[in-house]
Order: structure tokens, then sequence, then C-alpha cells
């Protein structure tokens, strides 16, 4: 079966069609599969070799792509909910009404973002936990965890940004809250509350401002920062391992565990 | 365990195939929770349930046929409103219905209004747009208008109906409440018509209290004033003894004397009660002020203050010059300058003196007044606004004394803060706050009023009407009442009429009371020498009626100088007062209109022109209605009543000229003609 399955992906590979798009041709030798990767504008932020060993579940918990899976769900989500959606008081709340009451699986649809968004969070702030409990922000590494920490604070805007577009209670003072939050900052922190909230509160500006942030500027931004941070993987050394880090810092690496070991 | 589970791992997840197979199948399951949960829908389950019930019912195939499944939903963009009650709530409009005990399915009741021209959140609130009953009936963390309990839901009409309907007597009375309990003196009411709530009671002035009554009083009705009278509107401010002592104290010491206002006593206050009880009838006192009777019921009008107790508070000299003229002590009060004689008032003032109840001040001795007792009042009397109701010298009226009320039928139930073991809504808070207004927080200056529940929901009726839709309405739907006008008639006859607070019960030109007949066409309406004779010795229209024209004992020269204003101002374009002689029909005509009156239209049934054989007592009696109206006037009100008086019970019956012109012939006919002939005999 799943050899019949090899043999009618490799026939396909064979067409003219594919080899117009796909210009490497098929043939599993190391160069073929090199260039496979290098010649295709998505793959070529990955490594085009990686270690076996590294694919386990236990190298990297899948916490990176599990992230970049819920990114994935929330953008498919995202743009049909922007269907039916109106960044308008008192629309707003009307429109996730339908989705909620009347249209076909709409509550499916807003459930699943919301889901994906919290299960977002959660898996970013797991992801860099093991990076930074494994060492995996070390040098040569330093400049990718810096890319990280910006794409959790975007991460966490899309959250917050998301919050207010349901323009219910609960939205209203939890962004009223929010940005109370940011006018606490010195000097000039009733400007920044101001530029947020495009007023002194949260009305119609408001929703329209974070409605843009959230479907427009903070994706795409994200977009952006997530492919540098996959180009920066490859640029790095590949995923991290600890035979992958440069012999200086190896050795100073053991001294450091060996004191752990001694109290053993 | 940990073999069992890796195990477990090994054939769900050991190789690729197996891997995404299982994936697969979770994936396509939670897939399946979308569907699954819109056919497990609340509103598929109430109407699978209409359904049933209506299989077995004899008027099946037309509900049947009327039926239409899915989400039904009435949207209204003009008013914001997207409705799909209707999915649950199928069988709102099935008249048949009704036998069915409780909704979902029971037919609406009868209302004026159609279901898809209002949609149902308009009047109920709650949360149209949901589809299950949760979210639409109930308060949720996103949406905090729960539905509208069943007795506060008139509240709903005040929203476009600004005046008074005749199917609302809550939301009616409420607002009537609301302006006569005096709310709006301390709390701003912006209507949605853009005027501001006026308050319909007149809080008397304070800067000369001590001329009208004793200090003792005023501190037995600062404790408790419903313990002087129950109908009071002055509410009670809980104070402690000393606080009540020192504000008796300030006003006291406040009040300055007003000339004339306690001349020396024209007569000794007679002690007849029944020459006293016999004028405060003829004089009909009772059409405004009440008097409780030994069965503690009230007897007379809510006009006036009620005079139970009145002796403990007047003093004599002051009530002699009030009843010799009010508008000496109150140029703005609605007390007709009646002319009455000394000896009259001697004895008037005798029987009120009289009404006294020995209890009220018999515990009552306060010492002399300090300095310090009376500034120590002035600040109490400044800090409890009282000066927001009464005039007082020295202290000015309050700005914003009590919080704003415009638009509390939409106050945000989070700004709220309730009473431990209070629902959480609205109409309970307002309620509670006008029950017991001090629980809330010590502190609060809200004096305790003495509302009885049906006053208290009336209130909260009415001011739930006061909130957000009723400010925004479009404009088309806002059904607008006819505000108070501040007509004033002018020169010696306008002065004349103020004098005798004619508009106290009169209406005229929009601007006046409603106890008594509406004057502003009575020129065209009557003959003068009716008028003359009336205003000399005012008799009865409506022998059911307990309120009367007092006599007010004018002088000729007063009475021509009102006859003359009315009969030439008082006029309606509609008619010509003399178009049509007085006198002079012929026999003929007098028959037939006799027999259109006895025979085709029945008027017998509501008025008397024979008083030994006709039993009507709903309309004026007829038998002088000859020498009293003209005979223009009677053929209008014959062709069409309501143009004449708006509203008026008496039915508009289509009548032809002729038939018209006939029943005139009969009733001007009509002019008391058997008393006058025997009285000649």
């Amino acid at each position: 079966m799943a050899k019949t399955v090899d043999q009618y992906l490799d026939d396909l590979r064979g067409t003219r069609v594919w080899r117009s798009i796909f210009r490497s041709g098929t043939g599993s030798s190391t160069l073929k599969r090199a260039l496979a990767i290098q010649q295709n504008v998505f793959l070529h932020l990955f490594s085009t070799k990686v270690r076996t060993r590294m694919l386990s579940f236990s190298a990297t918990w899948y916490l990176g792509t599990l992230t970049l899976g819920t990114f994935l769900i929330l953008v498919a989500t995202g743009i049909p909910l922007m269907f039916y959606y109106h960044p308008s008081v008192p629309q707003a709340y009307a429109d996730t009404k339908d989705l909620q009451f009347v249209v076909s699986s709409g509550l499916f649809l807003r459930n699943l973002h919301r889901w994906s968004a919290h299960a977002m969070v959660f898996l970013v702030f797991a992801h860099m936990f093991k990076v930074f409990y494994r060492g995996a922000y070390r040098t040569p590494r330093e400049f990718n965890w810096v890319i990280g920490v910006i794409l959790l604070l975007m991460t966490l805007l899309l959250s917050y940004t998301g919050y207010l577009l349901p323009w219910d209670q609960l939205a209203y003072w939890a962004i009223t809250v929010g940005s109370n939050i940011a006018s606490a900052v010195p000097v000039m922190g009733e400007k920044i509350h101001f530029l947020l909230l495009g007023g002194n509160a949260v009305n119609a500006n408001a929703l329209l401002r974070f409605y843009v942030l959230h479907c427009m500027i903070l994706p795409l931004a994200a977009m952006f920062f997530v492919a540098i941070h996959f180009w920066r993987i490859r640029k790095d050394g590949g995923l991290y391992s600890h035979d992958s880090e440069p012999a200086a810092l190896r050795a100073n690496v053991a001294t450091d565990a060996a004191p752990a070991k001694e109290a053993q | 365990m940990k073999e069992k589970f890796t195990s477990l791992w090994q054939r769900l997840f050991g190789d690729s195939v197996r891997a995404f197979g299982v994936v697969s199948l979770i994936f396509l399951a939670s897939l399946a929770i979308a569907p699954a949960k819109n056919f497990f829908s609340e509103w598929r389950h109430y109407q699978h349930g209409y359904l049933r019930m209506v299989r077995n019912r004899s008027d099946a195939n037309t509900l049947q046929r009327h039926f239409q499944g899915g989400i039904q939903q009435i949207w209204l963009p003009e008013l914001g409103v997207v409705d799909r009650c209707t999915s649950c709530h199928v069988g709102l409009k099935e008249a048949s219905l009704t036998d069915v005990p409780t909704q979902p399915f029971r037919t609406h009741p009868v209302i004026p209004h159609k279901l898809d021209q209002f949609g149902c959140t308009v009047c109920h609130r709650g949360q149209g747009a949901a589809t299950t009953v949760a979210e639409a009936h109930n308060s949720t963390l996103a949406w905090e208008q729960p539905i509208l309990p069943a007795k506060y839901i008139e509240s709903s009409c005040g929203e476009c109906h600004r005046g008074p309907l005749p199917g609302t007597p809550q939301l009616n009375q409420g607002r009537n409440l609301l302006a006569r309990q005096g709310c709006a003196h301390c709390h701003t009411v912006k209507l949605p018509d853009g005027t501001t709530m006026k308050a319909t009671d007149d809080p008397p002035s304070l800067s000369h209290v001590a001329d009208k009554t004793t200090r003792e009083w005023i501190y037995a009705w600062l404790k408790d004033p419903q313990a002087y009278a129950s109908t009071s509107t002055m509410p009670n401010f809980k104070l402690t003894d000393d606080d009540a002592r020192d504000m008796s104290a300030f006003l006291i010491a406040n009040s300055t004397p007003l000339p004339g206002d306690t001349a020396t006593l024209s007569a000794r206050p007679s002690s007849d009660p029944a020459a006293g009880a016999s004028l405060y009838g003829e004089s009909f006192c009772a059409s405004c002020h009440a008097v409780q009777n030994a069965a503690g019921n009230m007897v007379g009008g809510d006009v006036g203050p009620e005079l139970t107790r009145g002796g403990n508070k007047v003093k004599p000299e002051w009530l002699q010059a009030w009843l010799r003229n009010p508008r000496n002590y109150d140029p703005r009060t609605g007390m007709p300058h009646y002319r009455f004689n000394d000896p009259q008032i001697a004895t008037l003032s005798g029987f009120l003196l009289a009404k006294t109840d020995s209890d009220l001040l018999a515990n009552v001795h306060l010492e002399a007044a300090t300095p310090e007792q009376i500034a120590h009042g002035k600040r109490l009397v400044s800090d409890y606004g009282c000066a927001s109701c009464h005039e007082i010298a020295g202290i000015k009226k309050p700005e914003n004394f009590a919080p704003e009320l415009s638009h509390i039928g939409s106050k945000p139930v989070t700004q709220l803060i309730f009473l431990p073991g209070m629902p959480h809504t609205l109409p309970d808070y307002i309620a509670g706050k006008i029950k017991q207004p001090r629980t809330f927080s010590p502190g609060l200056k809200m004096p305790q009023y003495a509302f009885t529940p049906a006053q208290i929901d009336s209130l909260t009726t009415a001011l739930l009407a006061l909130n957000d839709r009723s400010n925004t309405l479009p404009p088309s739907l806002a059904v607008a009442t006819t505000p108070e006008s501040d007509y004033q008639p002018a020169g010696k006859a306008g002065k004349l009429m103020t004098d005798l607070a004619c508009f106290s019960c009169h209406r005229i030109n929009g601007h006046g009371g409603d106890m008594a007949p509406d004057l502003t066409w009575e020129g065209s309406s009557v003959q003068r020498e009716w008028l003359v004779q009336f205003f000399k010795n005012p008799g009865t229209l409506r022998p059911s009626l307990i309120r009367r024209m007092p006599r007010f004992n004018l002088n000729d020269a007063e009475v021509n100088e009102l006859t003359d204003y009315i009969m030439t101002v008082y006029q309606t374009p509609a008619i010509d007062r003399d178009s049509m002689p007085l006198s002079g029909y012929s026999q003929g005509q007098v028959e037939l209109g006799k027999q259109l009156f006895y025979g085709k239209y029945s008027c017998q049934g509501c008025h008397i022109v024979d008083t030994k054989t006709d039993k009507g007592y709903i309309g004026p009696t007829l038998t002088h209605v000859g020498s009293r109206l003209t005979a223009a006037w009677i053929y209008q009100w014959m062709k069409n009543p309501q143009s004449l008086r708006p509203g008026t019970a008496e039915p508009n019956r289509g009548m032809s000229d002729d038939e018209a012109r006939a029943l005139t012939a009969f009733l001007i006919s009509q002019k008391g003609g058997a008393r006058q002939e025997a009285a000649k005999k």
C-alpha cells in the first residue's frame, strides 16, 4: 500500500507541470534533496539537512512547530471571521452574536480561533522555557532569542487587541483596565494611552485601531519575524543540540555542569 | 502502568501511518462537534416540542401550515432590533393558543402594536440576537440587560409615548408621582423631548414660617411628617431629637414677619361646628383638601394639604389672614381667594382649628434655643438640602444636589452597588433605593418616603422608561405629549382669574388643572345670562360628581368683568355663536328631535331631560340645557363632539344635518320650563 503511494508520488514528481514548478526534480540523493530545499522560496528558510535525532519528540517537544501550527489555525479561522465582522459600534457586538447564534458553525469557528489563541500563548511560553532551560539561547543563537522575545510580544499584543473585538462588557472593561495600565508609564503615559485608544476612552476609535492592529499590522509583522526566526535557525547551525555548539563553549558548559554532577 | 501506557502509545502512534490515522480520526471527531452542536441547539428542541404539542390539537393543520422552521428573526434597522425570540416562541401570533398555560408556545396577549413592527426586546428587553434561553433571558458577563420583569413592562410603552396613555395606568401614576412627590426638586430629570421635568408639588416658603406655625409643630413635623398628615409629601429625614430641635430653632429664628399676615383677630373663632361644617361643604373645600374620618378613610381631594390635624399646626391669627386672602402670604398659591366676610372667616377658622390631635404635640417640650443650636440648625438645613424644595431666606437652592436621573433606566449594572442578598438587576436596585434609600450606605441624604409597594412599582416603571432607547428614538416613533403652556389671561379679568385660582381646577389654552371642565371655548358654548347666574350661585350639571364649583362671593362688577372676558375671548373659530337662534323652532322639528333623542339615539342612556323617566348619570343633566348652551354649540356638538372637546366621552353618531338640527331644536327647548312655570304659577 505504502509503496504504491510512493510510486504514485514519484510519477507525479516526474510530470512536466511538477518539473516546471519544482525545478530540482526527483531523486533521493543528498544533492537532489538539498536542491529541493534551496530552490523553494518557502523551504529555503530551513536547513537542507537535519539530524534524525533532532526530529524526535524529546529533542524539542515540537513546541516551536506547534506554535506555528496554532498561528496557521489562527490565520485560517481569522480570515472567515473577518467576513462576518464589522469593526464598528455597536455592530461589532451584533456580529459576534450572529456568529454565535446564526452563522453555520460560526461558534465553532470563533471558539477554534479563541482556543488556538490561548494555546499559542501557552506554547510560546513553553517554547521559551524549553529553549531557556536547554541553554539554546546562547551564542551563536542569541539574536534568534531576541527575535523570539519580539515574537512573544507580538503574540501577547495579538491576544490583547483581539480581546476588544467582541465589544462586549468583558472586552470593554478588560481594555479599559489594560489601557489604564499603559497610562501609568511616567511622563508620557497619558500620550501612550491616547495613542493606543485614539481617544481618552475605549470607544469606536479604539475598536477600529485594535481591529487594524489585530488583522493587519500585527499578523504581517509576526509573519515577518517568524520568517527571520526560521531563517536564523539555519544560519545559526540548525536546531540546537549539545554537539552543535562551538568546542570552546562546549568546554565551558562541561565545567559549569561538573559541580552538579559531583553533588550527585 | 508505564508499560501499559507505552504499549498503548506504540499501538496508536507507533508508525507514521497509524499516527496519521489516529490524528485524522481525532480531527474528524472534533470537526463533527460543530454540526452536532447546531443540530442539538435549544431552538430546534423547542420547535420540535411545538410541533409535538400542535399535533394533537384540533387546529393542527392550520398551526402546522403557519409554522416556519429554522431560525426566525424580526429585523428592524431603525430601532436597532434583531430579535430571534420567535425561533423558540413559535406560537406568539397564533390566536388560538391562548389555552397553552405558559410560554414559549402561548400566544402573545393582545397589544395595540404588531410584533413585526416592534419586535420583542423593545418592550421586554433581554438579548434579542441570542438563540439560547440563558443568553436571551438572563444577564451574562457580556450582556447585562436581562428580561424586564412583567410588572414593569409598562415602562417600555413610556419609551415612545411621552404622555399618559389609557392602557398604562402604572406608568402614568409613576410619572405623576415623580413630579408630584417632588423628586425633580433634587434630581434633575431631562426628558427625552428635551424639556426638564418640573415638580408639580408646591412646597411652601419657609421665610415667614413663624407667622404660620409654632416651633413645637415644626419639630414634630420634622421628626415624622406622616404622623401629622398621612398624605404628606414631605419625606422623613430620620432626624435625631437634637437635630430636629436645632433645625426648628433655626427656621423660627430665620423667619421674618410678613405685614398683614397675623392681623389681629377680626372675630373670635366661632365654635359652632354645624355652621363650620356647612360652610366647609358649601365652599367645596373638600374638592382640594382631605380630612381623615373616624373610620380612617381620607375624604376629599389631594390638591391642597390634608387638614385632619390642621388645628395643631396653624396659628389662629395666621389662619384668619389666610382665609381672608391667601395670596398675601403666598402669591403663587393654588388656593382661590374666597371673598369671605368676617363672620364666615370666624366660623370657618373655628371649624378648622378644632381639627386637632391631642397626642401630636403632647410630648414636645423645647427649651429656648441657643445661638449654637441655631447655627447648627442652619448647617443641617443646608446639608439636608431643605432649600431644594423650600424657599428659605439666606440659604440658596443647591445645584445638582442629587444624581441626575435622565438615563437611569439604562444605568449599567456594573456601576451599581447592591445590598447583600439583593437580586443584581436594575429594577430591583431602583425599587430598593426608593423603598429604603438610607440602607444603601451610611451618610446618604435621600430621605425615607412613605410609598406603598404599588407606588414604588409605579415609580420604578416610570424611571425605567428614562433610558437610552427613549433618548435616541427616531423622531418618527416618538409620540409627543402636549406640553403645559404658560398661558396667562390678560388685563383686569386676568388678575381676577389669578386671584380666584381658576387654573387650579380649570384648563384654558393648554394651561391649568384637570378637575373641572376646559374653558378654552366657553364663550362659544354658554349663554351669557346663564354664566352670570352660575357665578352668583354655582349649581351642578353632573349630579354624580362630588367636586363642584365653589361660590366665591363675587360682587356684580367682578361677575360682569369675568363674564365679559369669557364671552369675548374664549370663542372657538369653528362656531359662530349667534348663527342659530335660541328659540323659534317649529313644533315639528322639536317633536322630531324628541323622537331621535329617545328613539334612534337613545340619549337618555347617559343624559336626563325628563327627571321622572330618564336615568342617565354619565353625561350632564340636560333639563336646563336650553338656557345654558348656545344653539350653534349644540348643533356642532351633535355633528362632531370631538371637534369641540377632543377626548370627550360623547360618541360621534354621524348625524345628518337635519337630525342634528332637530335635536338642537329639541334640546334648546329644554329651559327648565316645568319648574319655572310652576314657580310662576
